[in-house]
């Protein structure tokens, strides 16, 4: 897949991820990590730009096994940003299929 | 690459951030190599998976230049965002700096048509010394007069508009992220 096209992506899936629950950086890098290939560092920068933009806060907890984490929950603003995102993920998603379907079929 | 190696090299990169941020940066990493050994990694492996620290942190410099200019306007600030814009890709030179230098040449000739307005009534004095009651003369000075207004209107004018330019100019340096970045 396309470097920069991914890059756009993380943002998404980094939102949806921590709406979800609670996580910490680690846990966010090997979840999406899972599904298809990054650069890991990158979703650091990532983390605090949202940070920094009010769409997440931060918190340091204890593990029972190794160092604290850094744990991100997400705003009021991040879920109306979040919200945002995955609406246009969604139309601009259907869109690419259905001109895949029409071009080379199913 | 260790994660000695990396965190020295990622910390050396990062030596124009000041201590807090650039502490934070290498505490997430720090982190992020604890707990990747603690679930069985080498350290080569981790590093790898992270990427350069060179991109890396082309990253976190240009967005954090960005965000200085945004909270604290200043030319030093602006020109930081965008060396640090410039730094993410050569091939973006032509667009941030053509325009930047086109903007910078309109500002310049327009402040210096104000300024010389403005030194009009000097430039009379200078030239005819007191004038006396020749009636030419008398038109001549309250014309610079005249133009001397003007020219103290469109300073104060042009220092409004360079303000709004600079924050123009911002959104268009982070436009110019995104794309990089590729959003």
């Amino acid at each position: 897949m396309n470097v920069q096209f991914k890059k756009g992506v993380l943002e998404l899936c980094v939102l949806v991820l921590v709406a979800q629950k609670d996580r910490y950086g680690y846990e966010l890098v090997a979840t999406i990590s899972e599904k298809f290939h990054i650069a890991e560092g990158t979703v650091y920068p990532l983390l605090r730009r949202l940070t920094m933009e009010g769409f997440f806060t931060a918190y340091l907890a204890e593990s029972p096994e190794g160092p604290p984490r850094k744990y991100y929950q997400l705003t009021e603003k991040g879920r109306t940003y979040m919200n945002d995102l995955v609406l246009e993920w969604r139309i601009f998603a259907r869109g690419v299929n259905e001109i895949i379907e029409e071009g080379i079929g199913l | 690459m260790t994660r000695r190696e990396f965190m020295d090299e990622l910390d050396s990169l990062l030596r124009e951030l000041p201590d807090k941020e650039r502490l934070d940066i290498l505490a997430d990493y720090t982190e992020h190599f604890l707990i990747g050994l603690e679930r069985g990694k080498s350290e080569q492996e981790i590093a790898g998976s992270l990427g350069s620290p060179k991109a890396l942190a082309r990253e976190i410099l240009a967005g954090y230049r960005i965000h200085q200019a945004q909270s604290n306007a200043s030319v030093r600030n602006m020109t930081r965002a965008i060396v640090a814009t410039v730094s993410l890709g050569f091939f973006n030179l032509a667009f941030v700096l053509g325009p930047l230098l086109a903007l910078l040449g309109v500002l310049v000739a327009l402040f210096v048509v104000a300024i010389s307005l403005f030194l009009a009534p000097l430039g009379f004095l200078l030239q005819y010394g007191i004038p006396g009651v020749s009636h030419e003369r008398l038109m001549l000075l309250f014309a610079s007069m005249a133009t001397c207004g003007l020219g103290g209107m469109l300073a104060i004018g042009m220092a409004r508009f360079s303000g709004w330019l600079y924050r123009q100019f911002l959104r268009y340096l982070q436009f110019n992220v995104r794309m990089i970045r590729g959003k």
